[in-house]
């Protein structure tokens, strides 16, 4: 019997894929909430308790300081500083979702100007531009 | 009335996946990990291939990946020249062994108490989880880096197979080498079986079956293509190979007769495992994804849905997902 005539077995749904949001691993789930019932959050009592609150708070603040920076920067003429000394300046396009690349347009080299390029973060120290006229904002990448 | 093989895909990863491995039956299901060349291993639910987390802290491509048996913890070799031992139920990292080279395989003993390693620096370590800050034991003999790494023999041996084309069989005790099973391949896989202690070693488009105790051979079977990973049935009916031509074969244990054969990976196969209860068998391919496949095609399991003809085309059947003849990535 040829293959394409048998029918193909039914399935509920696919299986789920990764939350591109986190890394998975949901406290809420029975196991977890079975096998690890010290690590689910009481409220707020313990002193330690709350410094790692206020720590997470300042960190999620300069996360989002950060990918502020990074959408103000974007289309704007940038100049990066980068290890070995080199600076160069090109319009900033994007960056991918980890920050691993970035971006840019008309990137200005000792070799003449490449129309396209992605520079690496790994090389990136510090990337600087002008928000608006006259003021000049730095980004340490 | 026969019925076509509808694999599950499980996509996430982005590069190729090298290593996968089941824990045992807990009371919350089994579970899978896999080991990928993008340094994220995964676990996922083992009868569903649902996403439950992904273990971050590698910084280089992961080469082996295991759990215990009761699923709470895991182990990760990679090309960063670290072993991790995580939480499987929160996912943080607990323990970073360091090494000197690109660590390429982990094992738990059946208590979870000691983990083995070995790596392209051509030596077995075994750690004590209870004492990690004390050097661990090691063992030397390879002549070439280590591919896989097994405890076996109730934890009181230990097999490797390296790039020198040998398979050794340790004492762990003495450290000795107690046999050598020499190829004229490289041994691209091998998977022991507690029950009956038999090992699955395959080479070229060998699969082999040897005992785990004697290292004498069982019997041999040779694939259309060349294979890169076997697995035998928890119930030595059927033994399932992966290899270079992307394909999943399927094999009569006792006739050694090829039983099936199915294609839906886009690249080649480079590992596959039986679950736990024999019900399915999940493969890793260079095209990045895992996938799922039932041994009993048609039974209702996991995601997989008995539907008797009269019902695919009564309205009931909204609620199934009926797949494409062709289904492309």
């Amino acid at each position: 019997m040829r293959s394409s005539m048998k029918t193909p077995v039914s399935v509920l749904r696919l299986p789920r894929g990764p939350d591109p949001n986190s890394r998975g691993f949901d406290p809420n789930s029975p196991r977890f909430v079975a096998l690890c019932p010290t690590t689910v959050p009481s409220s707020s009592s313990s002193s330690s308790g709350s410094a790692d609150e206020e720590e997470q708070r300042l960190r999620a603040e300069l996360r989002e300081r950060f990918l502020r920076t990074l959408l103000l920067m974007t289309g704007k003429r940038v100049r990066f500083d980068m290890h070995e000394h080199v600076r160069v300046h090109a319009r900033f396009g994007a960056s991918d979702i980890d920050v691993l690349t970035l971006q840019v347009s008309d990137l200005e080299t000792p070799l003449g100007v490449q129309r396209e390029a992605l520079l690496r973060c790994q090389d990136v120290i510090a990337c600087s531009f002008e928000a608006r006229e006259g003021a000049r904002s730095v980004a340490t990448v | 009335m026969a019925m076509r093989q509808t694999p599950l895909t499980c996509s996430g990863h982005t590069r190729p996946v090298v290593d996968l491995a089941f824990s045992g039956i807990t009371p919350y299901g089994y579970f899978l990990i896999s080991a990928c060349k993008d340094g994220k291993p995964m676990l996922r639910q083992g009868d569903t291939g649902d996403w439950i987390g992904t273990f971050l802290g590698h910084k280089g491509a992961v080469w082996g990946a295991t759990l215990n048996k009761e699923a709470t913890k895991a182990a990760t070799a990679a090309a960063d020249f670290t072993a991790k031992v995580w939480d499987a139920v929160t996912g943080d990292e607990v323990l970073t062994l360091a090494h000197k080279h690109i660590v390429k395989s982990v094992n738990f003993t059946e208590d979870s108490n000691c983990l083995l390693t070995g790596g392209n620096d051509k030596v077995l370590r075994i750690y004590d989880l209870g004492k990690p800050e004390a050097e661990p034991q090691e063992i030397a003999g390879h002549t070439s880096a280590i591919k896989k790494a097994l405890w076996c023999n109730n934890d009181q041996h230990i097999l490797s197979a390296a790039e020198d084309k040998t398979i050794r069989l340790w004492d762990k005790n003495t450290k000795e080498a107690v046999k050598t099973l020499s190829f004229d391949a490289s041994v691209s896989s091998m998977e022991y079986i507690p029950d009956g202690e038999i090992l699955v070693i395959t080479y070229g488009r060998t699969i082999a079956f040897y005992s785990a105790h004697s290292l004498d051979l069982i019997k041999a079977v040779d694939a259309p293509a060349s294979i890169h990973s076997a697995s035998l049935h928890p119930e030595k009916d059927f033994f399932v190979a992966g290899g270079d031509d992307f394909k999943l074969y399927k094999y009569d244990y006792s006739t050694k007769d090829e039983m099936e054969s199915y294609k839906g990976h886009f690249g080649p196969i480079h590992c596959v495992r039986f679950s736990p209860d024999g019900e399915l068998y999940a493969s890793g391919s260079e095209d990045g994804t895992l996938r799922l496949w039932q041994t009993a095609v048609g039974k209702t399991y996991g995601l997989w849905k008995c539907v008797l003809p009269e019902e695919l085309s009564s309205e009931n059947s909204e609620a199934l997902y009926c797949p494409p003849a062709e289904i492309k990535a």
